[in-house]
């Protein structure tokens, strides 16, 4: 048994090792337009994992991953733009210095972690519903902060950070970049879904009751994962910002969100390898191929559907058919 | 000043009526089956597209649009739920995210369709009648009254039939009510063609006064959380009496304010009441 268990570490390991080249190497032999696309994709990535992480490991649904983003995102954004704050209430912080790229990425973990917190203290000491449905009015009323004080946030278009505040200049220096912030990212919740606190997520994922016997406390796990899921969530925003440079409502949209959940559902909810599959599999889809597909198909036939439309259907039918990832799905049926 | 009282109060009633129907539906389900219908919101606006579609392009009375309209969303929410949601019953984290992408997806179809623009069901009746010094459209009383005949009837149904009084005892104790011989799976079903009837009247009800468009499901949805929250999950009379809260705190920041601050007036509405009384006004037994 021992060995068995050794020898699958090691097939994982060279898995992961062989994934891992083939993906610092995309530079070498994908064209520039698509490495620009493969380097969000990886932000992307951070998205379904971090989302994994408190809805597959702990059992909470968060409806409303997106306003991480968003915080993140327009957090990250102000600081490199504080000249935004002009005629607001907020003037005086229009003086504050531009701080490193560095310092505005982590401040949009930061600020999307305070914000889980506030919101997970209210919501996660009551049963699983009541986190569902607030985290699902979130992501509107951030989505509507843009437009009412559109003079700090830009209202539907959002605004520029200045193409000097660039995670770097070119688009392979950005693509390295994201690829780093990735792998941070990745090792740091693999590690804690690996270790003591996320067998406590898991616990209270099978059974809330049972844990809180075995003198888990619940509330403060859920927590602590939400908080870690909203940090990561920040980031990913915020990196995002220093990938594109534009800051926009859509942060906050549904769409992502629907991304977010799809690509993690596909690979399987709590295993967070599938999540990174899933969302590599899903973004490239979306933005690459998917909509001239369908836009082809449908110029010969009119039905009302688009590319939206098709993810939603898949999502629909992923989670009624394998509610436990495609992955797990097929690996029962070899059994079998 | 006196004007501006009045006309919340009246016109604020009409409005609380038709989402206590909206949402007493979601409730309901939620009560019997523990299954958040993240769909709900698109019954809502389903029905009242059915309703348009089957007057406006088929030519249909109107009386008899609403019906058959309302019975179709009926059928609708029963399919849903039997294709969908029974097989992952159990799977409560599956339940919300695939009606999440129901509800997505119907508004996304309902967009290709119709566009984002907004239409309405053709009025039932026509008129004014005067409140005081209020002129108050005829179909807009007629509508409160739909609504609480509606709402009487529920309860009826639910507390003096044989098959209400079934679902009520699989809400209480579903182990109890399966070795009692009630069929639980009809039980859901029934239910949820219930719950997509009240979202189904009351989506009719509100695009003869509003004009509605496909985004018009996620307010309504937003607008049943926020009542269901402050009633109790799972209590359709604490949602009926939340419903009339909700609707005066919203029509009464909204004339002060103006509509764009209805979706943090909802969010605040929710977050106060989690932090004061989580179990809301009158919350069931989990």
């Amino acid at each position: 048994m021992r060995l068995a268990d050794r020898s699958l570490d090691i097939n994982k390991m060279i898995v992961i090792a062989v994934a891992f080249v083939l993906a610092a190497t995309i530079p070498f032999y994908v064209p520039d337009a698509f490495v620009y696309l493969i380097g969000l994709t990886f932000l992307f990535i951070i998205l379904a994992v971090s989302w994994d992480v408190m809805v597959g490991y702990t059992g909470q649904v968060n409806l409303g991953h997106t306003v991480f983003v968003g915080i993140g995102a327009y957090t990250a954004a102000l600081l490199q733009v504080p000249s935004r704050f002009q005629g607001s209430s907020l003037e005086f912080l229009t003086s504050m210095p531009q701080p490193p790229i560095f310092i505005s990425i982590i401040a949009g973990g930061v600020a999307a972690a305070i914000i889980g917190l506030g919101i997970g203290i209210i919501t996660l000491r009551l049963k699983g519903y009541y986190f569902a449905l607030v985290t699902a009015v979130l992501p509107l009323v951030f989505m509507q902060t843009t437009f009412v004080w559109s003079g700090i946030f830009g209202g539907e278009e959002g605004f520029s950070i200045g193409l000097e505040r660039v995670l770097a200049e070119t688009v392979v220096g950005r693509f390295y970049a994201a690829f780093i912030i990735m792998v941070i990212s990745l090792a740091i919740m693999l590690y804690v879904v690996n270790s003591s606190l996320g067998l406590k997520f898991k616990a209270i994922r099978e059974d809330q009751e049972a844990a809180e016997a075995a003198g888990i406390d619940t509330v403060k796990y859920k927590l602590v994962a939400f908080i870690i899921s909203s940090f990561f969530g920040g980031i990913a925003g915020a990196a995002m910002i220093h990938y594109r440079i534009t800051v926009s409502p859509d942060v906050y949209g549904i769409p992502l969100m629907l991304l977010i959940i799809l690509a993690t559902v596909i690979g399987g909810l709590g295993t967070i390898y599938g999540s990174i599959i899933g969302g590599f599999l899903i973004y490239l889809a979306k933005y690459w191929w998917l909509r001239e597909i369908i836009d082809k198909v449908m110029q010969a036939v009119h039905l009302p559907i688009n590319d939206e439309v098709i993810l939603y259907i898949i999502l629909i039918i992923i989670g009624v058919a394998m509610p436990g990832g495609v992955y797990q799905e097929i690996k029962k049926r070899i059994k079998r | 000043m006196l004007e501006l009282v009045l006309r919340i109060i009246v016109y604020g009633t009409v409005v609380s009526g038709i989402w206590a129907l909206v949402a007493s539906g979601f409730t309901l389900i939620f009560g019997v089956g523990r299954m958040l219908n993240f769909a709900h919101g698109s019954l809502f606006v389903l029905s009242a597209y059915f309703g348009i579609v089957l007057t406006k392009e088929l030519g249909v009375n109107p009386y008899l649009s609403f019906i058959i309209a309302v019975l179709l969303v009926g059928v609708v929410g029963v399919g849903i739920y039997k294709v969908t949601i029974s097989p992952i019953r159990h799977h409560e984290v599956m339940v919300i995210i695939v009606t999440l992408a129901i509800a997505l997806l119907v508004e996304q179809i309902l967009l290709l369709i119709f566009g984002d623009y907004g239409t309405s069901f053709p009025s039932l009746v026509k008129g004014i009648v005067r409140i005081g010094e209020l002129p108050v459209p005829t179909k807009r009383i007629v509508s409160l009254i739909v609504a609480i005949i509606t709402l009487i009837l529920l309860e009826i149904f639910i507390n003096k039939t044989k098959t209400g009084k079934s679902i009520m005892a699989s809400a209480q104790d579903m182990e109890a009510a399966t070795l009692m011989g009630i069929n639980v799976e009809k039980v859901f079903m029934l239910t949820m063609f219930v719950s997509s009837v009240l979202a189904g009247v009351g989506g009719l009800l509100y695009s003869q006064i509003f004009s509605i468009k496909p985004e018009v499901a996620v307010k309504a949805l937003i607008y049943a959380f926020a009542i269901v929250i402050l009633g109790g999950l799972g209590s359709v009379r604490g949602s009926i009496v939340a419903s009339f809260i909700v609707g005066y705190i919203l029509i009464t920041v909204t004339s002060l304010f103006g509509a764009r601050w209805s979706e943090f007036t909802m969010l605040l509405t929710i977050i106060a009441i989690l932090i004061v009384r989580p179990r809301g006004l009158f919350g069931v037994e989990e």
